[in-house]
């Protein structure tokens, strides 16, 4: 009998980034298969390739002996097949019921939304879970309103609504606590009894050997090995997973007067993703954040710039004490905030390059009217500082490629001379030069005095360029990383929990 | 209404619902004779061109897209339908042949919007600005200046009664059939999902571009009904009617608590947010108040809309 999946040879890039060199996974049915890897390997990007998301490059993609050449999601589920999206396929504004079975609605014979079934049916999917899944989870409540691990639940009764033949589990645990994950691997061996084929990304190792029958590694967009799980352990995995990568160069330490004060003091943060975080950053210190994705890094960040304001603890600056509760704060205390989502976070679509590097200078300072000549000459210095490519100050802002608008909102806070810098995953899709030139441009502002906090979801990046790397972990500091102790593997370590 | 996804943050119909009480009310002691048969038949003629552009506008706003050739099309609409009727003859038959090619013509706009928006993947503020701009133009090319009556059957019936009551009020019901039927259909909750997250509608698996499309394609021919009633209102051809509409009808949806960001909203809210204006309109008249200030109020009451709504959405983060 042909595997339920095998895929072979898959290549894909965006752009200049190479996301998949050569993904390979063969899955049997009735099986449950991790697949492991470092942050940015290219797992998500595998997957969705079989779900018909993203399109491959190269490769080959077997269902049940049949090749599929997905053109579009709807292809992939048509051959059975449903992914369960790390960052969730839900629409905020639909109810729990609507976003179950959306795009399947069950009809009445005039052809109009049966909702008495569709009620009945996702009230089906939906009454195993209520005894774990907390308060407010309710068939008519919008998604908008539900908190994260209840929204992960819908998004498993969604993928389930499909009834598929194979279902990809893409960080699915990631927001669920221990008595949802019991509960969801008690439903994964049902399914499993079905002779459905799953394959289950999770960065708890511990899960994995606990439900998995084989395991996958991948390493920098490759395939490198695949595990029986009762003839392997957690070493094993976690050495493929880093490979032996060279151990990496510090970046050089900037002498510092040892009795320095510290630049940011945190103290007990807590937020809503954020459990008791604590830190010091000194003046002129890159201070990484890592662990994986949505463990609370972002969180702290957007916390500290006041975008999503921390619930309590305490903020330190320079020695006085900080009120954080709102941007506007942030910036005028020489608070700087650059995220990857440009689009979302960052750009005034529409306006000029000048306007968009002025718009942080106008906060700090407190302007309310502007003599564009006389900021022009400062901005034009930031801009020339990162070698950004563009056709004048006057030029829209569309005009320029990913790296290059990145560059120019980097541009917007040397413009305000940052005293901390917070970087949130800054260099996601940008290309390759692009990267090394931001890099340069961060360490030379960490020379320059800046203290900056890092958090980057590809590992290569934090250990590249950190002195410090703090690891987190469900919303709380698992580890810190330093001097010897900063290596892949103690971060990948770090990172996937206790179990490795 | 889209039934569960209604009852989430759309409450602010609610707000316009009351309104148009008070609204209704208002007008009810400056104008004593406002609920006689005749007084509220000409009310609904003035309002019904609303009503009906913005149910349209509702299908492409919920999307996540706007329409603003909806105006254009109008013209465009009422200058073919009396180009046709005056080609064939003035029969009956000229006159249903008229209407029909009025509303392909409504449609084939609506399909081009959708197309160079959802497929070619333009600017939807920026297109369909240009887009009204060519329809215009095509417009006054079919007909360069008003006039070519149509006949008499056309605005005599329009004008007339059916079973008793008056055929804009058929008209109207019939419109509101239409809203729940289509609001009945899976596609309601797939426009929503596309306006509310386009990324997540194309992993479910949704075909984006086509819904977008279809929205288009409803607001244009919704844009057709209006037209094909203003000129039985008029009774002959103006290259230029309808050119308030467009702006108008975005109002009125931003009114009945639709979400310009898309995602949420229903035509029975636009509908309410189209007679929430018209009712406006009769209130600074009866008063005897400037008819400049109805723009003005009109403008400011979207303004306050749109306010409402931000607050509603900025307690809602996702
Ligand atoms: N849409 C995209 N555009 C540009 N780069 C992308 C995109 N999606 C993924 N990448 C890049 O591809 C690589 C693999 O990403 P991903 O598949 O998400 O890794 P994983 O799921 O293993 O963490 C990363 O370097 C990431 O930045
Ligand atoms: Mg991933």
């Amino acid at each position: 009998m042909p595997p339920a999946l095998r895929a072979q040879g898959i290549t894909k890039r965006f752009d200049a980034v190479v996301a998949l060199s050569d993904g390979a996974l063969t899955v049997e049915r009735g099986e449950i298969h991790a697949l492991l890897g470092a942050n940015g390997c290219g797992k998500s990007t595998l997957c969705k390739i079989i779900a018909g998301t993203v399109l491959r490059d190269g490769g080959s993609v077997q269902v049940d002996g049949v090749p599929l050449e997905p053109k579009r999601p709807a292809d992939a589920e048509a051959a059975g097949i449903a992914l369960f999206y790390q960052e969730l396929s839900l629409v905020p504004q639909l109810t729990v019921a609507e976003n179950i079975f959306l795009g399947h609605e069950p009809r009445t014979r005039a052809g109009f939304v049966d909702r008495r079934k569709l009620e009945d049916d996702a009230g089906r999917l939906l009454g195993p879970f209520q005894a774990v899944a907390g308060s407010g989870l309710d068939l008519h409540t919008p998604v908008a309103r539900l908190a994260p691990d209840q929204r992960q639940i819908v998004e498993i009764l969604k993928v389930l609504a499909r009834r598929p033949r194979l279902i990809i589990f893409d960080e699915a645990t990631a927001a669920l606590d221990r008595r949802q994950v019991e509960f969801f691997f008690r439903m994964l061996r049902e399914l499993k009894a079905q002779g459905i084929a799953m394959i289950f990304i999770s960065h708890r190792l511990d899960e994995v050997f606990e439900i998995c029958d084989r395991i996958t590694v991948m390493r920098n967009g490759a395939t490198v090995a695949t595990y029986p799980a009762a003839e392997t352990d957690v070493n094993r995995v976690v050495h493929a997973m880093v490979g032996a990568m060279a151990e990496h160069l510090h970046p050089p330490q900037v002498e510092r007067p040892a009795n320095e004060q510290p630049r940011l003091v945190v103290d007990r943060a807590r937020g809503r993703r954020l459990r008791d975080v604590s830190l010091t950053l000194r003046p002129g210190e890159i201070l990484g954040l890592g662990g994986l994705q949505g463990q609370g890094q972002s969180a702290l960040l957007r916390g500290l710039f006041g975008a999503d304001p921390l619930d309590s603890g305490r903020v330190n600056l320079d020695g006085a004490p900080l009120r954080l509760r709102k941007p506007a704060d942030a910036v005028r205390h020489g608070i700087a905030y650059v995220s990857g989502d440009r689009g979302r976070d960052a750009a005034l679509h529409g306006r000029s390059i000048f306007e968009n590097i002025a718009a942080a200078s106008f906060i700090r300072e407190r302007r309310v009217l502007v003599w564009p000549g006389r900021l022009a000459e400062r901005f034009r210095q930031a801009a020339a500082a990162l070698n950004t490519k563009y056709a004048g100050l006057e030029a829209p802002i569309g005009s320029l490629s990913g790296g290059n608008q990145q560059k120019i909102f980097i541009a917007r806070w040397l413009a305000t001379r940052p005293a901390v810098l917070l970087l949130d995953d800054p260099t996601k899709g940008i290309d390759l030069a692009a990267k090394a030139d931001f890099f340069d441009l961060v360490q030379r502002l960490a020379a320059e005095g800046a203290s900056i906090l890092f958090y980057s979801s590809e590992d290569a990046e934090l250990l590249g360029l950190c002195n410090r790397i703090l690891v987190f972990n469900g919303g709380a500091i698992a580890a810190e990383l330093s001097g010897g102790t900063m290596t892949a593997l103690h971060l990948t370590r770090a990172a996937y929990g206790d179990a490795a | 209404m889209t039934g569960m996804s209604m009852r989430l943050r759309g409450r602010s119909w609610l707000v316009t619902l009351l309104a148009l009480i008070v609204l209704v009310a208002v007008n009810a002691v400056l104008q004593p004779n406002l609920f006689t048969g005749t007084v509220l038949k000409s009310n609904l003629t003035v309002f019904l061109p609303l009503v009906l552009v913005a149910i349209g506008q509702t299908y492409v706003v919920l999307a996540g897209d706007i329409d603003l050739s909806v105006g254009a099309v109008i013209a465009l609409v009422n200058v073919v339908t009396v180009t046709v009727i005056a080609a064939i003859g003035n029969g009956v038959g000229a006159v249903l042949l008229g209407l029909l090619a009025g509303m392909l013509t409504g449609m084939a706009c609506g399909l081009f919007n959708g197309f160079l928006v959802a497929v070619m993947r333009f600017q939807p503020i920026v297109t369909t600005f240009a887009t009204g701009i060519i329809f215009s133009g095509l417009a006054l090319r079919v007909l360069p200046t008003a006039g070519l009556p149509v006949p008499a059957p056309y605005w005599r019936t329009y004008a007339g009664s059916l079973l008793g009551l008056p055929v804009t009020l058929w008209i109207f019901l019939t419109a509101l059939l239409l809203v729940a039927l289509l609001s009945w259909r899976p596609f309601l909750t797939h426009l929503a999902a596309v306006g509310g997250s386009r990324t997540g509608a194309f992993q479910t698996g949704l075909p984006v571009a086509r819904i977008r499309i279809q929205g288009y394609v409803l607001a244009g021919l919704f844009s057709a009904f209006a037209s094909l009633c203003l000129t039985g209102e008029t009774a002959s051809g103006d290259p230029l009617m309808g050119r308030m509409l467009a702006l108008s009808s975005i109002s009125a949806v931003v009114l009945g608590g639709t979400a310009l960001a898309g995602g949420s909203g229903s035509a029975f809210g636009s509908v309410l947010g189209a007679l929430v204006l018209g009712m406006i309109g009769n209130v600074i008249f009866f008063a005897g108040l400037p008819f400049e200030y109805q723009t003005l109020v009109q403008g400011l009451i979207t303004l306050a809309a749109l306010a409402g709504g931000v607050l509603v959405a900025g307690r809602q983060r996702w």
